[in-house]
């Protein structure tokens, strides 16, 4: 039993903070969500696209046997986080995090996958997912290939070249929305059956663990850009950081995102079941609070385009309506507790079972 | 890898052994609450079953008596008492705030005097720290203890002294400088509770109970070698107990798992019945008492790997006191017209004594966000020291 990250993996994430800190500012996100055009906007984030490819995460979370890293969730929590922090534009959670892996497990089953993994591998290709059913895709326009189904239980790739895509608007200009219209008769590989929808079942799972740790750094930001402000903006001759009133609302965001980290860490461990559906709702109650409190905390420049906050807080507000947002969640827990398919008590926190918990 | 939520061989053993103690000794009926006569001594002799089985301070040193468990094997030893519903600790203060703060500060004249009859549960202690007009503001205390020779000699008035109705020590904050101010001039004393010029009167609580006391002192005269630390330097040494309560070791996440699973129970036997609300407010308890279980793994495992736990203790007081009061309020909501009774002819006895529980924890829980520092002082606290705000 222990509870803690290893030294590495506390290294990664600093240096892609220090990467991010310089390459994912304010005004870049703000040239990035000003840009008229896509081309325009692929330049504004050009030069962030062309580091965050240097840092050498490609192939992550493959495992070894098939030319990646062989790292686990673990190990790719704390970067989400990151990536939340930054409000970063650029799809690395969805693809490195969630799709990569998801491509490795269809390229064991078909062999066909293997030539769109050597891409991946070799950092030429991006791949996204989307779930059957689930048509509307972020980042969609970088993507080389996309991994979906043409109905419920298949797994296979499309070269999103044949994809028939029309454009989608998001509340948050930098996730950039594709809608697939229509997939082409045959996909480059595909896998059907029980194996399928465990990969897919894994995925949902990872993009879970992962989408909450990027709520959790979204959390963060927020709070930290309302203390900045709160300490600089002042009225009645002082700043209104010293105001218990404000105080005590940044407090209570403080208390909701450290209560909701460990759970979003320990389902990085074991993604899946009702840990990972914690997790999501724990994040994103806490992005949510840190939003609102931000906001208010701006006072009428937190309604004002001209602050960056707004970035974070659209991002928040997007990450947490996925997979059937806070209702779809919350049931999947309540569900587990009523029937008493979960094992509970203070003797099971890390009962394998209730980690599991019961899948919708 | 990382990130390891696995117990070890030797973890499970410990908490094999500890199930199977636990249930040879556990009190098959539970005893009467500790904030009666009666209740007190059934308790003491508890503390004495405990001791005798090496399970009192399980944490403590084992020259001490304790066991010399880590903080992890401590949470796997309050997880099993909590789920055998073990009796609540009368001796808590000592063993969770006095014992460590003598460890740190104390002679070992005054361990070797102290220690084991504490462990024993011979000396029951309660902290005796606020007074009428030094409550959040502690350091506005006016309570003296003036060197005499090899004595002090204490006068003042103290207040909300948790169990010192029964108790037979108390530890707390005097003035003995009586020209200094606010932080300074403090001292730590140990104090005997049946010494004469001490006068102890219960206060009955919500529940009617005389759960906690004042104590007036009148030239009361107490031994300098009571005295823990050194003159003066008593702030620091009651700032060090502080961060114990408020840290880790006041309230366990075993004891809200429990109640969460209890409430859970509630839940699935009236499921029938409930609204919407009540059914997303039983969730809630159910996944913040989780994330409180959690957050303590991870804290426990920092400490045990060198770190140190600081004024996001704060954190853990506001969330685990309100999980409580929400976990009673859900459990009274799903009751309803049964949630009042205190006794009820006819009733099966079952039925009203869980309502009562279900009550009598409510009552209690509205305390949580009072003691250990009220919650508003330690939001000022998360502001201040974590966030890094001004001072208002």
């Amino acid at each position: 039993m222990d509870f803690t990250f290893e030294e590495e993996q506390r290294l990664a994430a600093q240096s892609l903070r220090a990467l991010l800190d310089d390459h994912c500012t304010g005004a870049d996100l703000r040239r990035a969500a000003e840009a008229l055009d896509f081309e325009s906007y692929r330049a504004a984030c050009a030069t962030r696209a062309g580091k965050l490819a240097e840092l050498g995460l490609a192939g992550m979370l493959i495992p070894d046997s098939q030319g990646g890293l062989g790292l686990g969730p673990a190990d790719f929590v704390l970067l989400a986080e990151e990536a939340g922090w930054a409000a970063l534009p650029e799809p690395l959670v969805e693809s490195e995090g969630v799709a990569n892996v998801l491509l490795a497990e269809l390229t064991r089953h078909d062999a066909a996958a293997g030539e769109v993994l050597g891409e991946v591998l070799a950092g030429s290709a991006l791949v996204l997912c989307a779930p059957p059913g689930v048509d509307v895709v972020s980042s969609i326009g970088l993507a080389d290939y996309l991994l979906t189904g043409a109905h419920d239980g298949e797994l296979a790739v499309y070269r999103t070249s044949e994809l028939a895509i029309e454009s989608a608007t998001s509340v948050d200009p930098l996730r950039r929305l594709g809608r697939i219209r229509q997939l082409p008769g045959r996909p480059l590989a595909s896998l059907g059956g029980e194996a399928a929808r465990l990969a897919w079942q894994a995925a949902e799972a990872r993009s879970a663990v992962f989408t909450a740790a990027q709520l959790l750094g979204l959390a963060a930001r927020m709070t930290a850009l309302a203390v900045a402000y709160a300490l600089e903006r002042k009225q009645f001759g002082r700043v209104i950081a010293a105001n218990q009133a404000v105080k005590h609302q940044l407090a209570d965001v403080q208390i909701r995102t450290e209560f909701a980290r460990p759970v979003v860490y320990a389902a990085s461990a074991a993604p899946g079941g009702v840990r990972a559906a914690h997790a999501l709702i724990a994040a994103g109650d806490a992005a949510q609070l840190a939003a609102q409190t931000a906001i208010q905390v701006h006072g009428a420049m937190g309604y004002s385009w001209e602050v960056d906050l707004q970035f974070y807080a659209k991002r928040a507000w997007a990450l947490t309506g996925l997979q059937g947002g806070r209702t779809v969640q919350f049931r999947r827990v309540h569900t587990a507790l009523r029937d008493g398919a979960l094992p509970i008590g203070p003797d099971r926190l890390f009962d394998q079972v209730s980690l599991q918990g019961a899948q919708p | 890898m990382a990130i390891d939520l696995k117990y070890t061989a030797r973890q499970q053993a410990l908490r094999s052994e500890v199930r199977g103690w636990l249930a040879a000794n556990v009190p098959t009926k539970p005893l009467p609450s500790f904030d009666t006569e009666a209740g007190f001594e059934a308790h003491r002799q508890w503390e004495a079953t405990l001791n005798a089985g090496r399970w009192s301070m399980v944490t403590w040193p084992t020259e001490y008596g304790g066991r010399g468990l880590d903080l992890i094997e401590w949470l796997i030893f309050e997880e099993e008492y909590y789920r055998a519903d073990a009796p609540f600790r009368v001796n808590q203060n000592g063993v969770f705030l006095f014992g460590p703060t003598l460890m740190e500060y104390g002679t070992p004249e005054q361990k070797a005097r102290f220690l084991p009859r504490l462990a024993s549960g011979e000396d029951i202690w309660a902290q005796v720290w606020s007074e009428p007009q030094a409550g959040s503001d502690l350091a506005a205390l006016r309570t003296t203890a003036i060197r005499d020779g090899d004595e002090y000699v204490l006068n003042g008035h103290k207040i909300w002294s948790t169990r010192a109705v029964y108790a037979d020590w108390g530890f707390g904050l005097f003035r003995t400088d009586p020209t200094s101010e606010r932080h300074r001039g403090l001292s730590y004393l140990a104090v005997p509770l049946r010494t004469p010029g001490i006068r102890v009167r219960g206060i009955a609580q919500l529940d009617g109970k005389s759960g906690f006391a004042e104590i007036f002192f009148e030239d009361a005269r107490v031994p300098a070698n009571n005295l823990i630390g050194a003159e003066g330097q008593g702030w620091s040494i009651a700032m060090a107990t502080a961060g114990f309560e408020r840290g880790l070791m006041l309230r366990s996440p075993a004891r809200f798992q429990r109640t969460a699973q209890r409430l859970v129970e509630l839940y699935r036997l009236h499921a029938a019945d409930c609204d919407p609300g009540t059914e997303a407010a039983v969730t809630q308890c159910w996944m913040d008492a989780e994330s409180y279980a959690l957050a303590t793994y991870m804290t426990a495992s920092r400490l045990i790997a060198g770190g140190s736990i600081g004024a996001e203790a704060s954190l853990n007081k506001v969330f685990w006191s309100e999980l409580d009061l929400a976990m009673h309020r859900a459990a009274l909501a799903i009751l309803g017209a049964r949630a009042e009774l205190r006794e009820a002819p006819g009733v099966e006895s079952g039925a009203v004594d869980d309502a009562c529980r279900w009550m009598d924890g409510f009552l209690f829980s509205l305390a949580g966000p009072i003691y250990a520092g009220a919650n508003e002082i330690q939001r000022n606290i998360i502001a201040e020291r974590v966030l890094g705000l001004p001072k208002g």
